[in-house]
This record gives structure tokens, C-alpha cells and sequence, in this order.
């Protein structure tokens, strides 16, 4: 995912200033990485050298400068491309815990696979408990609702993945060795 | 739990239940009135020369007439009875629901047993009121040919007018047992061993029982005491012989899914064997109008022998014709009696045959999701209507035979021969009227097949796909 | 302090299959326990016997410090429109009578006046988003609104355990967050202990603790692994 069209798209409602941008940033997306200020400015230069935003006016109130940006008619049709653009389904495995269970019988026996994935599943279990917890809150907001669901739905995968490997350990065990 | 609560429990239901409460009324009716006209014949007291019909003037005719009533109003009660059980599915499955929404078996119990308990009262309520005013009426009262000038005592009318209510409820009690057990009702009703021959005990207890009272001449038995016995030995016998086709049909099924050939016979089979009571339920009151047709019957038989007797007797004797011994009254009039009896029994016959083809349609309307999913995955009609006359026919073929039998036995303890004393005695044994019982049950059959073929045209509708969403 | 409902050495067949084994387990008040396993392991028996609506071959089930096995059908019945309130895969609303007299019902046992009972009714139903069903008779709702209903009927008693068997196996995600969302709101409003039955992960999520059956017996692995709030 890109911070970048994030901020395009945070801007394409009218120009912002730096601070403002973080903060909005972390406010519609509340379970990603909080953004670094750092990040911000640099993603805003990179994004006014390739023309996506530019300049839009100088505020300055008595604290810092503080310089407000605003989106380009390049940056709308970037931003627009990558809408519609559609996301390649993960094509490789690249979990780590596949890659536990494997070395585990390899390095191990399918008694300390079966141990990991029982640990695992307990952890996911009590993530997935806490996140229905918040997400079921009286005061949560629809955009707490909507990121708790999206965690909710891979640590869901992860768990019907983790039950089933669970039953195939033994067989997986006799072709990891053969 | 509040009354009103109860009036909507006990009345929430479909159009079956409707069709229910209105047959079970109407044969409540029509029991009470036969026993009321019963119990009017047995409070006439004496040599009755002011009646014109000459039945109700003799004092040995009327316990006749009587349980000729009697006999009329026993096909009837068990109309009622199977009337209890109409759509019983469905109301076991609403009362599952009931019951699991916290209603105790003791409420259950009452929700169901007071709609049919009401149902019968007004029935034998209305049938009093009937009773009442066509004694009222002026013109019994000029003419004397009914005995509209004796009334039955008070606490004789009241035991009269609750017996039916009561019994029905009683029944439908019974009936819900199962059901009372367990809320999860028939979501989960675990398979119970099949039914056992012990009906027959009833028939074995029954018969001996009638018996006694005809046999024992010389003990000087209280009028009341014979009663009970000749009416208990035919109920038990009656009872005996309904009960037994829930044996009949589950060995009839076994037997069939042993031997039987095809999709038909197997699913007749299974389905005699999973709900092996059905046909008690939806045959009981054909039968017992069938055993009190053969009793009829036999009893022709008896008297035609002993009229016969009569003859010869008095033929040894010399005497000349009108003379010497015999009975009270021509033959002509004793057979004109039995005819008014086969009438009579041929009504209640035919009350039968309308409640097994309710019955009947009843239980195919009951099954129509089966049916109809079984349509949907590819069974052909014929076939299912193939399985339901197999399913029918394969238990009501040895009933019928049972029924009959009964019926000519029980006549046959009476008296089943007649010997002529002199130089070579003589023994005139009654015949056993093939001809006549075999038209009885021919007819039985008959009108089983003509509800059967009914019950196909509610079936042709039933198997509809749309019926697979009704619950 | 002592368990509000708790069973022990719960031994349940079916003729001669077994269905529970031996199971032994205590639930708090307030508290929401997911029961899980395979398809045919007993959860819905182990449910029906806490309810008390299934008699047990052995063991014992005890609320509120009274063993409900020794009280008479009847008092166990009486439970189900005081205390406890049931909700099933299927098959329990009465067809015959509608919605909103569904919801009711228990009430109405209980003795409620009948416009009081319909007003509370009504008030669930709307609560769970079926209150333009009022009128209707469950043969004319999908399978989602009937589960709804059932829901409501389930809740309208203000019971102190509810028993819940898939309570959202027959609705889509979002009505099912609803319905669960409800479910779980009442538990923690009023204390209300709930002992949930599913397959599902993410309804087992809703819960604060975990039982896992296989084959009649808790699963000591315990794909049900007691990790508490
Ligand atoms: N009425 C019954 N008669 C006979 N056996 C039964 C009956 N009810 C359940 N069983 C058996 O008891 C076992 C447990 O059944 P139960 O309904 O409790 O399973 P479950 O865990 O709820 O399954 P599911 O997830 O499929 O609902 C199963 O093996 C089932 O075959
Ligand atoms: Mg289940």
C-alpha cells in the first residue's frame, strides 16, 4: 500500500498543510502504522517533483511555517489510475508461519509443529477476541468497525488455516521427511 | 398462564385443525345422540302397549334396540377418537414449540386436550338440545311411535353429555405423551422398537368376556353386571382388533422391505414401519363399523337357524303352522329388524369411510415436503402413488379379515349351534355367512380404494415444488 | 464465589450412541463461552442438557447452587420463561402463530397481561431489526428472519443464561454481527451469561472464553485453549 496515494487522496478534498495530513491520515485509517512526520514531508516532496501536488500557500500564525499543498489535475488522474487499477491476488506463500510448521518438521518432529500451531492459534484467537471486543463497542466508530473487519477477516483466514494444518500434520510430517 | 392465553394457544391453528375441531364436534353429536336414544329405550319400563312400533313394546326386544344404538354410536365415538389425532403433526410440532418457550407438559397437555375437550362438549351439548326439543315436538307425542314420554334420569343425561368430552380428552392425552416428553419434539424423536402383538391380548380378554353372560344360564346375573360384560368384552374386542394393525403394519413392512421389489414397496415398506400406529389412526372407525356389521350379520345367521329349528321342531311334533313353539313375532319382522340394524350399521359405515378419507388426505397433506422433494429429486409420481396404495392396502387387508372374524365370533359365543332332541338328535349348526361377510368386506375394501384414489388427487396437488417452502 | 451454571461428569447417549462423555465445566455470570468442535461432537447435546430441556444418563448440572436434574419437568420448563433463554438452529417458533405473538409467548406463559407482553415484543423485534414482521407467521420469513424472531423470543424474558445454538448459522455477516452485537450488548448491559454454540471463528471471537469438544469430551489440547479477557 502506498502512503502516497493515501495523502493524494486525503488532499483531493481541498489543499492541506503537513501536520493536518498525519493527523487525518491516522484518524481514517486507525489500525495501520501511524505515519512519522518525516514520512510525510518526504512523500510530499516526491510528490511535487513528479508534478502530483503543488504548493499552495504559506500560513504562518504565529507558530512554525507551515506550507499547505494541494493536488494537481496530474495528481487527480494518477490518483485515478491507480482506483481502478486491480490488485494482483498474493501470488506466493510468503507466510512465516508456513514456513515455521515446515522448519519445525524438519528441524523437529510434528509434536513441536502441532505446538506451535496450537501456541498460534491461541495468540490469534485472543487478538481476534480483542479486536470483536473493540469493534463491538458501544462507542466505536464505523471506521474502527471497518479496519477491526479487515484484521478480523486475514486472522480469520489465518485461523481456519492454522485448524486445518492442524489435521494435517501427521501427512505433511511423511512428505516433508520422505 | 391466563385463560385467554389458553383460548389463543388452543385455537392457533391451520385449516386442518379447523376441519379437526368441527369433525370431532360433529361425531361428539351424533355418538351422544345414538347413547341418548339408548338410554331412553332402557327407561321404558314394562309391557309398553302405547307405542305403535312394536320393537319398543316388548320388554325382551329393547336391550336389542339398545345395543343396536349402542353398536351405531361405537363406530361414531371412534370417529371421534381418530378425529383427535387429524393433522396431528403439525400440532405436535407447535406444541414442541410451546414447550420449548417454557410451557410445562402439564400446560401442553391442556392446551391440546381442551380444544378437542371443548369441541366434543359442544358437540353433546348440541346433541342434548337436539334430543330435547324433538322430544318437545307435538307430533312424538300424539302418535306414541317414539318413546318421547320417558326421559332418562338427570345424573343418566349428564354422564351422557360429559362421557364423549371426557373420553376424548382422555385420549388425546394419552395420544400426547410422547410428544409432552421433550421439547425438542420432532426435531429429535429417537426411533422406538415397533409395536408388539400384545393387542391380541385384548381381543383373547375381550371375547371370553362377552361370552359369559349368554353362557351361564342358571346364574341369576344382575341385568346391569351382563351389560358391562357384553359391552366391555365388545369394546376390548374392538379396541383389540384397531390396536393390533399398528403389529400388523409394522410386520406387514418388515415383511415387505424383506421381500418386496422396487422403490414403491421399499418406501411403503419404511413408512409402515417408521409410523406403524397411521393406519390404526386413519382405519379405526371402518373397522369398528366393520365388527359391528359382522356381528350384525351373524346374528342373521343365528336367527335364520334358529327360526329354521323352530320348523323342524315343531314339524317332528306335528304341530300345525302358527302353533306350538317358536317365537314372539314372524320371522319377517326379526329379519326386518336385522335390516333396520345393517341400516343402521351401514350409516355408521359410511361416517367411517368419510373419516378415513379425511384421514387419509390428511396424511398426505401432512407428508407433502417429503413428497414433494421427493418429486423434486427425480421419483416419479406413479411411484409415489403406487407406495401409498401399498402402504394402505398391505395392513387393511388382514385387518379387515380380523375384524370380520371377531365380529362372527363374538356372535358365534352366543350360540353356535342348536341341537333337536329325539330318537336321532339333531345337530343344526349355525352356518358362518360367507356371502354376506364377504359383501361387508368387499364394501370395506371398496370405499378404502375410492379414499385412496382421493387421496392420490390431494397428492397430484401436494407434489407441487412450490409446497417445499411451507413449513 | 460459586459458578452461576456449572455441569459435571455430563454423561448423555442417543440409544447406544454416545453423544456426551463426561464433559465438566462451570460458566460465571456475565460470562460468554463458545463452545466449538466438529459437526456431530456433541455440542448441541451438551447445550440441551444445560438447559435442561435433555435428562442426563449421569452427572449433574447445578444454577445458582441447585441441582436442576432432581427438579420435576415442569420447574425445568418454568426456568426456560424465568431464567433462561433459549435459542436454537431451528424449528422452534411456532408456525401457526405470528411474529410478534412468538416473541410473546413466554411472557404470555409467565402470566403477563397480554398487552404488556406484546408491547415487549415488539420492542425486541425492533431491537433486532424485524419489527415490520410483526404480523407475519414465520412460514412467510426467510430463514434469517425467523432466526431473528427467535432471537428476539430469546431475549425477551431478560434471562440470566442464554443458551444460543448457531445462533447465526442461517445469516449473513452483517446481520449476524446485529444479532450477535445485540446478543452480546444484553450480556454485558445485565450480566446475562451466555453459552454460545458455533463452528465459526469469528463468532467464537464474540466470546470471552473457549470450549472445545471432540467426540463427547472436552479436547484437553483444547483447540479450546482458556485464554480469558
Ligand atoms: N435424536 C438423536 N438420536 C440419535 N442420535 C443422535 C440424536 N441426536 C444426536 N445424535 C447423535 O449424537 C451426536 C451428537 O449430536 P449433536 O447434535 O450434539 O452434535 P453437534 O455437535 O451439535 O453437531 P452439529 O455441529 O452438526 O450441529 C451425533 O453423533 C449424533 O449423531
Ligand atoms: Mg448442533
Amino acid at each position: 500500500m502506498s502512503t502516497a496515494h493515501v495523502l493524494l487522496g486525503l488532499l483531493s478534498g481541498g489543499p492541506r498543510h503537513g501536520y493536518d495530513l498525519k493527523r487525518a491520515h491516522d484518524e481514517r485509517l486507525p489500525r495501520a502504522k501511524p505515519l512519522a512526520f518525516g514520512q510525510v514531508y518526504a512523500t510530499l516532496g516526491r510528490l511535487e517533483r513528479d508534478g502530483f501536488v503543488a504548493e499552495a500557500g504559506q500560513e504562518r500564525d504565529g507558530g512554525p511555517d507551515r506550507t499547505s499543498y494541494t493536488i494537481t489535475d496530474e495528481g487527480r488522474r494518477h490518483l485515478d489510475t491507480w482506483l481502478s487499477a486491480i490488485e494482483p491476488p498474493a501470488p506466493y506463500v510468503t507466510s512465516e508461519l508456513f514456513s515455521k510448521v515446515v522448519v519445525a518438521l524438519l528441524a523437529a518432529d510434528a509434536g513441536r509443529a502441532r505446538d506451535f500451531l496450537v501456541a498460534q492459534r491461541a495468540a490469534h484467537m485472543s487478538r481476534m477476541r480483542e479486536l470483536t471486543t473493540a469493534k463491538s463497542a458501544p462507542g466505536a466508530s464505523v471506521g474502527d468497525v471497518v479496519a477491526a473487519d479487515y484484521s478480523i477477516g486475514h486472522l480469520e483466514a489465518d485461523l481456519r488455516w492454522l485448524q486445518t494444518t492442524l489435521a494435517r500434520v501427521a501427512d505433511l510430517q511423511k512428505e516433508v521427511t520422505s | 398462564m391466563r385463560p385467554s392465553t389458553l383460548a389463543r394457544l388452543a385455537v392457533a391453528g391451520n385449516r386442518t385443525d379447523v376441519l379437526r375441531t368441527v369433525l370431532t364436534a360433529l361425531s361428539a353429536m351424533l355418538a351422544t345422540i345414538a347413547m341418548l336414544c339408548a338410554a331412553t329405550v332402557l327407561s321404558i319400563r314394562g309391557y309398553a302397549s302405547r307405542y305403535t312400533v312394536q320393537l319398543l313394546v316388548e320388554p325382551g326386544l329393547r336391550p336389542g334396540v339398545a345395543a343396536t344404538l349402542v353398536l351405531v354410536a361405537l363406530p361414531v365415538l371412534a370417529l371421534a377418537g381418530q378425529c383427535i389425532r387429524l393433522g396431528a403433526p403439525a400440532r405436535d410440532r407447535r406444541l414442541a414449540a410451546i414447550r420449548l418457550a417454557g410451557a410445562t407438559p402439564g400446560e401442553a397437555v391442556l392446551i391440546a386436550t381442551a380444544e378437542t375437550a371443548v369441541a366434543s362438549l359442544l358437540g353433546s351439548v348440541l346433541a342434548l338440545i337436539a334430543y330435547l326439543v324433538a322430544r318437545a315436538l307435538p307430533a312424538a307425542h300424539d302418535q306414541h311411535t317414539l318413546p318421547s314420554d320417558v326421559l332418562p334420569p338427570a345424573p343418566v343425561l349428564v354422564f351422557l353429555v360429559l362421557l364423549v368430552p371426557v373420553l376424548a380428552a382422555l385420549i388425546g392425552a394419552l395420544l400426547m405423551r410422547r410428544v409432552i416428553v421433550t421439547p425438542l419434539g420432532v426435531v429429535r424423536r429417537v426411533r422406538e422398537r415397533g409395536p408388539r402383538p400384545w393387542p391380541g391380548l385384548l381381543i383373547i380378554v375381550g371375547l371370553p368376556m362377552f361370552a359369559v353372560p349368554w353362557r351361564t344360564d342358571d346364574v341369576d346375573w344382575a341385568r346391569n353386571v351382563a351389560y358391562v360384560l357384553i359391552v366391555g368384552g365388545t369394546l376390548l374386542t374392538m379396541a383389540g382388533v384397531v390396536l393390533g394393525v399398528g403389529w400388523i403394519s409394522h410386520t406387514a413392512g418388515r415383511l415387505m422391505r424383506r421381500f418386496g421389489r422396487g422403490p414403491a414397496m421399499l418406501l411403503a415398506a419404511q413408512r409402515l414401519i417408521t409410523d406403524p400406529w397411521n393406519g390404526s389412526r386413519t382405519m379405526a372407525a371402518l373397522l369398528v363399523a366393520v365388527i359391528a356389521g359382522a356381528v350384525a350379520l351373524a346374528y342373521k345367521a343365528l336367527l335364520a337357524t334358529q327360526f329354521r329349528y323352530f320348523d323342524v321342531f315343531n314339524q317332528m311334533m306335528g304341530s300345525p303352522n302358527g302353533e306350538g313353539m317358536g317365537a314372539g313375532a314372524e320371522p319377517d319382522f326379526y329379519f326386518g329388524a336385522i335390516r333396520l340394524v345393517m341400516v343402521a350399521v351401514g350409516l355408521s359405515a359410511a361416517v367411517a369411510a368419510a373419516g378415513l378419507l379425511v384421514a387419509l388426505a390428511e396424511s398426505i397433506v401432512a407428508r407433502r415436503r417429503t413428497y414433494a422433494s421427493l418429486t423434486a429429486t427425480g421419483v416419479p409420481r406413479r411411484t409415489l402413488s403406487a407406495s401409498i396404495l401399498w402402504q394402505t392396502l398391505t395392513p387393511i387387508v388382514p385387518a379387515l379379515l380380523l375384524a370380520l372374524a371377531a365380529g362372527d365370533t363374538l356372535v358365534r359365543l352366543i350360540q353356535s349351534s342348536f341341537t333337536i332332541e329325539g330318537t336321532v338328535p339333531r345337530v343344526l349348526r349355525v352356518p358362518v355367512p360367507w356371502a354376506d361377510l364377504g359383501l361387508l368386506g368387499g364394501g370395506a375394501l371398496l370405499a378404502v380404494l375410492l379414499a385412496v384414489g382421493v387421496g392420490l388427487l390431494v397428492l397430484r396437488s401436494s407434489t407441487d415444488l412450490e409446497e417445499l417452502r411451507i413449513g | 464465589m460459586s459458578a452461576l451454571l456449572s455441569g459435571t461428569g455430563l454423561v448423555r447417549g442417543y440409544g447406544s450412541t454416545p453423544a456426551l462423555r463426561g464433559v465438566d465445566l462451570a460458566i460465571d455470570e456475565g460470562e460468554i463461552v463458545a463452545v466449538t468442535g466438529p459437526s456431530g461432537c456433541g455440542k448441541s447435546t451438551l447445550l440441551h442438557c444445560l438447559a435442561g430441556i435433555l435428562r442426563l444418563d449421569a452427572g449433574t448440572v447445578t444454577y445458582r447452587e441447585q441441582d436442576i436434574g432432581l427438579w420435576s419437568e415442569a420447574a425445568r420448563s418454568r426456568l426456560r420463561r424465568t431464567d433462561f433463554g433459549v435459542l436454537f438452529q431451528f424449528g422452534q417458533l411456532v408456525p401457526e402463530l405470528t411474529a410478534v405473538e412468538n416473541v410473546a409467548l413466554p411472557l404470555l406463559l409467565a402470566g403477563t397481561g397480554r398487552r404488556e407482553a406484546r408491547q415487549g415484543a415488539l420492542g425486541w423485534l425492533d431491537r433486532l431489526g424485524v419489527a415490520d414482521l410483526a404480523e407475519q407467521r414465520p412460514g412467510a420469513m426467510s430463514g434469517g428472519q425467523q432466526q431473528r424472531c427467535a432471537t428476539a423470543r430469546a431475549l425477551v424474558t431478560e434471562p440470566r443464561v442464554l443458551f444460543a445454538d448457531e445462533p447465526t448459522g442461517a445469516l449473513d455477516v452483517l446481520t449476524g454481527e446485529q444479532v450477535l452485537g445485540e446478543i452480546v450488548g444484553v450480556a454485558r448491559e445485565r450480566g446475562m451469561a451466555v453459552v454460545l454454540v458455533t463452528h465459526e471463528t469469528s463468532v467464537a471471537a464474540y466470546a470471552d472464553r473457549e470450549i472445545a469438544l471432540r467426540d463427547g469430551v472436552l479436547d484437553p489440547t483444547g483447540l479450546g485453549l482458556g485464554v480469558t479477557r
